[in-house]
């Protein structure tokens, strides 16, 4: 096994580059999306994040942010990721198919102002498009991470914020969401911290 | 007005009456970029500190595999579903290569409560690794702060087993990078624990892709 050398690291390195510097072009869009979910911080409103694979333990992550703030000072806000119960999900997944485990704990805990944050590494993950939709007809704010060509979660009129790590390889779209997480979380507090600048409206 | 700027009219900041939104809104803008710019230069100096490292890690995992040997992850907090993440990059299937045996330690609520309940939470990963390590096993272990005392026993005790120990740690590495403590030690160059997890993620992701690659060739 003496194939992998210093260089295929490099090179491994080097495939994130061109993804992670496309990220500054959606820096708009992000901002944006931090505000809406401001918002809904603002008047009451919870998170409730999910997504399968490797992006159930982002969606994990997210949660905790939002709960128990890395820099102190930050006041918790109130986020539930969905994946966090084997019970649930294997009772969902038995019951009505794998399209549901998403779908079926929202249509349970999530109220009308709550933020739905589904994350798909390709934009095509049927359960996270199922719990988005499931939250867009309750009235909840929907946000989608994707990467590739964001899939169909790009033209769903199910997401009101979306934004694509413009990568075909799941992993290194999984590294631009987890920066994007990071960055949704540490600046929601900006708009939180100064409430004029939330502006009108429920997003 | 271009495209860009009547959908974003807060990056131009003569185009708007900028209130107070449409200021914390620019301002959030910038701060995103240069996020995105911290986190590029964490991840190249990365790669041209540890490229060889990770590269003798990676030799190391995947002989361990190939000779029966299993993973384990874990970690706190964040880093606790990073643990579930790094198993995740080895078990998935569709991925190139074989799916290999990885588990994280933090995804059991069980053992993780008994033992926080029973003992003390500083031995939430030792008891188990004592438990089902074998010598060969792969344990890794990631800590932005390298000092979290829990993830330091659970070093300790799959060293006294024979395993191979791979620690991620952030900062100045704190406690994990004294002698003695890891086999392969990758410690970000960030005081950020955002950016060294972002970075950490690409090392354990860029890991698994070629211990699985390699593995692969074997079979071939």
């Amino acid at each position: 096994m003496g194939e992998v050398t210093a260089s295929s690291v490099r090179a491994a390195f080097d495939r994130r580059r061109a993804a992670t510097a496309s990220l500054a072009d959606d820096a708009g869009a992000v901002a944006l999306t931090c505000r809406a979910m401001a918002r809904r911080f603002h008047a009451g409103g919870r998170l409730l994040t999910f997504g399968s694979g490797a992006a159930a333990a982002d969606a994990a992550h997210l949660a905790v942010e939002f709960v128990h703030p890395v820099l102190v000072g930050k006041r918790a806000l109130p986020a539930l990721s969905l994946v966090n119960d084997p019970a649930t999900l294997t009772a969902v997944l038995a019951a009505e198919g794998p399209d549901e485990v998403f779908a079926a704990p929202l249509r349970c805990l999530a109220v009308p102002g709550d933020i739905a944050l589904g994350l798909s590494p390709d934009g095509n993950g049927a359960d996270v498009e199922r719990g988005l939709a499931v939250a867009r007809a309750r009235g909840l704010l929907t946000v989608a991470l994707a990467g590739g060509d964001g899939g169909r979660l790009a033209g769903s009129a199910d997401v009101d914020h979306l934004v694509v790590a413009r990568s075909p390889d799941p992993a290194v779209v999984r590294e631009i969401h987890v920066t994007v997480y990071h960055v949704l979380w540490e600046l929601v507090h900006v708009f939180l911290d100064d409430p004029d600048s939330l502006g009108e409206g429920a997003a | 007005m271009s495209g860009l700027e009547s959908l974003y009219p807060f990056l131009y900041p003569g185009s708007v009456d900028a209130g107070s939104g449409e200021r914390v809104l620019a301002e959030v803008t910038t701060s995103t970029r240069e996020k995105v710019a911290e986190i590029e230069a964490v991840r190249s100096r990365v790669a041209a500190e540890h490229a060889e490292g990770i590269a003798r890690c990676a030799r190391d995992v995947a002989a361990s595999f190939a000779a029966g040997g299993r993973l384990v992850a874990f970690g706190n907090g964040g880093s606790s579903t990073d643990a579930q993440a790094v198993a995740a990059c080895f078990t998935a299937p569709g991925a190139p290569g074989p799916a290999l045996p990885a588990v994280a330690l933090t995804a059991d609520v069980a053992v993780l409560t008994a033992l926080s309940n029973d003992v003390s939470f500083e031995v939430v990963f030792a008891r188990p690794i004592a438990a089902t390590g074998r010598p060969g096993d792969v344990a890794v272990a990631l800590s932005t702060s390298g000092g979290s005392r829990n993830v330091l026993a659970g070093l300790a005790a799959a060293r006294r087993v024979g395993m191979t120990t791979v620690g991620l740690a952030g900062g100045d590495g704190g406690a994990m990078a004294e002698p003695g403590t890891v086999d392969h030690l990758f410690v970000m160059p960030s005081s950020s624990v955002h950016r060294i997890q972002e970075a950490q993620t690409t090392v354990y992701q860029v890991l698994a892709e070629l211990v699985r690659g390699a593995l692969r060739a074997r079979e071939h």
